[in-house]
């Protein structure tokens, strides 16, 4: 069952629709956020060519920024920064206010260094209550591969990586003849707590 | 603006979805020559699937079916709508979505292909309530199987499990092995209760057929199937194409004429999108456009001499309003892990509930544990919760791996006030107006629902469900049914019982809006044989002229 991008040629990711979908999402970024006069750093980081193709963020980027505090979020060390630079934009696009949230996120991190997601949510929540939006915002981007309600990756979403062992991405089968027949593997009860106050969990209409 | 030239063909249909174009096919076999009508464009699969992938709200079974504006459908099942226009007590339970387009609503169907129950036509005589069919199980049998075969329909050996539906012919294909979510399931209820857990019949390849492949579960049957593994009406499209039939996309048919006596129906009238009028003449005359459309175009025909609506002398074109209501539940399991979503998304029913003496008093109903990929939906359940990090991945697993959904179809009962109407208000940019029904539940239903909630909290105690979501309300199934209901008497009926109009000797109507009653088990496989009994009788009448 795998699913990765990673290590594909960009012309071959470039073509699929979700790529489509990314160089669309973007471009319209791009726009508004020089409409919005939101500044230059973050049109140059967001264009089409670069996002496909460019080198790990730097650091000192709004991307940059964008991504150590993805990493620590989800307790991973590595994500593709392609598609943070997309997650990051379509972020942004839905709402202005989140390049400051996530400014201050990273601040929070580098201040505290909270050796877990879970650490760094309490303190962020703690610190600003208005920061749950934004690391669900985050959260949702990465497992769900959506931002802006718009897709950004589907195979490539975390949800999928971390399910592979048992499932395959609707429409992406290929476990062979009647595969649903074998057994899955069992999952223990997590023992884990949440870290954030809970919200509202409402099922989109259909 | 009108054309020029006058379309003309022995059969001339309204619609091209299952109903529709598999008259077409039998007939341009039979070297009938065929024209078909569809409101809306010819599309692609792979489009669909693309769109699906690219498609926020995984769930929307419309998200990837955008509507052109000629040709317009309820986008959503949302109250307010933009298109279907509902009222009364329970109008967010008539909600209900479907397609147009070539090939029709089975584009986003789930392939489940049950016949009716012989009690289903006799519901009157059985147990007092509805009404009884035009003709009995005995009448649509060998059309079933003729539909069975068309689509390609796999099911159980009746010698092993008997579905209730006499069958002559074993089913074209051996039943869908069912998954291990499925098959927990059916061991649960083999132990804990006297119900049992069958196969439900599906219109889906478990071997090569019909040049389709093999189902590979990609548990995406609705809203698209990815490698047309399951039938849909593109594919009798197809076919019939291939034999010689014509199909026109985008020519909305808004204007039934007759002769002078009324009783013969002379040519159909469709506008293209640009407004442009065209005519077309024919023998014979099939309206196939599903439940809601086709009593919308006979009401839209009425002039000076049928006020009010074509075939309607009646007055109950419109009405008798019937769906499968639906009530549904989703919990997590407290017991071993299940992974729904492995393979087709509904592949078994506990049918228990489809017929009884009870029906005298309440409806009846079939229970689907859905197999339905809940990934997405656990991730958006655990962030909400307030997991991050490690806990968040762990959380997304387990509840991905014990999420049950389960939900019941609910049997309607035939009622004149519910009812299908033409909107005073809202037109399309052709000038037609917008459909718009009236729904109040029959009690019959409600008690039928009362009855699964019932069960479906005794099952979700047997498998120490927690964290219950209970679909508010009612929620429509997409079965529309009964708009111009079939009986003997054309004093309170539409058709007889071999679909033809009352009122016109050669308008014939292929649809589920001919239902007498809805009965159990999805409605396409009763609507493809009620299409081919149509064809059967076309062909013979053809052959006589």
């Amino acid at each position: 069952m795998r699913q990765d991008r990673t290590g594909r040629p960009p012309a071959e990711w470039c073509a699929t629709p979700n790529a489509m979908r990314l160089n669309r999402l973007v471009r319209m970024s791009r726009r508004d956020v020089l409409l919005g006069g939101l500044g230059l750093s973050v049109a140059g980081l967001l264009s089409p060519a670069q996002a496909d193709t460019q080198a790990p963020a730097e650091k000192d980027s709004e991307v940059g920024r964008f991504m150590a505090v993805s990493q620590r979020l989800t307790d991973r060390d590595v994500l593709d920064s392609r598609i943070g630079t997309a997650l990051y934009a379509g972020i942004v696009h839905a709402n202005p206010n989140r390049a400051a949230k996530v400014q201050a996120l990273h601040t929070l991190l580098e201040d505290s260094k909270p050796a877990t997601a879970a650490d760094f949510a309490r303190a962020a929540e703690h610190a600003d209550p208005a920061l749950k939006d934004v690391i669900h915002e985050i959260l949702t981007g990465w497992y769900r591969g959506v931002a802006d309600n718009k897709v950004v990756v589907y195979r490539s979403a975390l949800m999928f990586d971390i399910t592979k062992d048992a499932i395959y991405p609707k429409t992406y089968a290929a476990g062979g003849p009647f595969y649903w027949t074998s057994k899955p593997p069992e999952v223990d009860r997590p023992t884990g707590s949440p870290a954030l106050s809970p919200s509202p969990f409402v099922i989109e209409p259909t | 603006m009108s054309s020029e030239q006058t379309l003309s063909a022995d059969v001339v249909i309204v619609g091209s979805g299952v109903a529709g174009s598999s008259i077409a096919n039998e007939l341009a076999r039979a070297g009938i020559s065929v024209i078909v009508l569809e409101a809306g464009p010819r599309v692609d699969r792979q489009h669909f699937v693309d769109n699906f992938r690219n498609l926020e709200n995984k769930p929307s079974y419309q998200g990837p079916f955008p509507a052109v504006p000629w040709a317009r459908h309820p986008p959503n099942q949302m109250t307010p709508n933009e298109y279907l226009h509902t009222t009364g007590p329970n109008a967010e339970a008539y909600q209900q979505v479907y397609l147009r387009m070539m090939g029709g609503t089975t584009w986003h169907w789930a392939g489940c292909a049950w016949r009716y129950l012989p009690s289903d036509f006799e519901l009157k005589t059985r147990y007092g309530q509805g009404r009884d069919w035009a003709l009995k199980y005995d009448d649509l049998e060998p059309f079933y199987y003729q539909a069975e075969v068309m689509m390609g329909v796999c099911g159980p050996d009746p010698a092993k499990e008997d579905l209730g539906s006499p069958r002559k012919q074993p089913y074209p294909m051996d039943a869908l092995p069912i998954s291990y979510a499925a098959q927990q399931f059916r061991k649960l209820i083999q132990e804990k209760t006297p119900y049992r857990v069958v196969h439900e019949p599906q219109a889906r390849n478990t071997r090569p057929y019909d040049n389709r492949p093999t189902c590979e579960g990609h548990n995406n049957c609705m809203p698209i199937c990815p490698i047309g593994a399951m039938y849909n009406g593109g594919y009798s499209v197809y076919h019939a194409e291939a034999a010689g039939a014509k199909f026109i996309p985008n020519a909305v048919v808004y204007k039934i004429e007759r002769d002078s006596a009324n009783k013969h129906v002379t040519a159909v009238h469709y506008m293209d999108p640009d407004k442009g009028s065209h005519r077309v003449t024919g023998k014979y005359f099939v309206i196939a456009a599903h439940c809601i459309e086709t009593a919308k175009l006979l009401l839209v025909s009425a002039d000076e001499q049928s006020p009010n609506g074509v075939a309607n002398s009646s007055g109950h074109v419109g009405r008798n309003m019937m769906d499968h209501t639906g009530v549904q539940v989703t919990f997590i399991s407290g017991d071993k892990a299940l992974w729904p979503g492995r393979g087709p998304l509904e592949t078994n029913v506990i049918d228990n509930f489809r017929d009884g003496d009870w029906r005298s008093e309440r409806g009846a109903y079939l229970v689907h544990m859905v197999d339905d990929n809940q990934v997405d939906l656990a991730t958006q359940l655990a962030i909400s919760k307030g997991y991050v990090g490690k806990e968040l991945e762990e959380q997304i697993r387990y509840l991905a791996a014990h999420t049950v959904r389960l939900f019941s179809h609910n049997e309607a009962l035939p009622d004149p006030e519910n009812r299908l109407t033409l909107s005073k208000t809202n037109k399309d940019i052709l000038g037609i107006p917008h459909p718009e029904v009236f729904y109040k539940l029959p009690d019959y239903t409600v008690k039928s629902c009362e009855h699964t909630r019932g069960l479906f909290k005794d099952l979700m105690g047997l498998m120490h469900g927690t964290d219950a979501q209970w679909t508010p309300g009612y929620f429509p199934q997409d079965h529309p049914s009964g708009s111009t209901i079939m009986g003997t008497d054309p004093k309170d009926s539409v058709v007889d019982g071999f679909c033809r109009t009352h009122d016109h000797e050669n308008l014939f109507i292929a649809s589920s809006s001919v239902f007498s009653t809805v009965g159990t088990g999805n409605i396409t496989l009763t609507v493809a044989a009620l299409a081919l009994r149509v064809a059967d009788t076309l062909k013979k009448e053809l052959a006589h002229a």
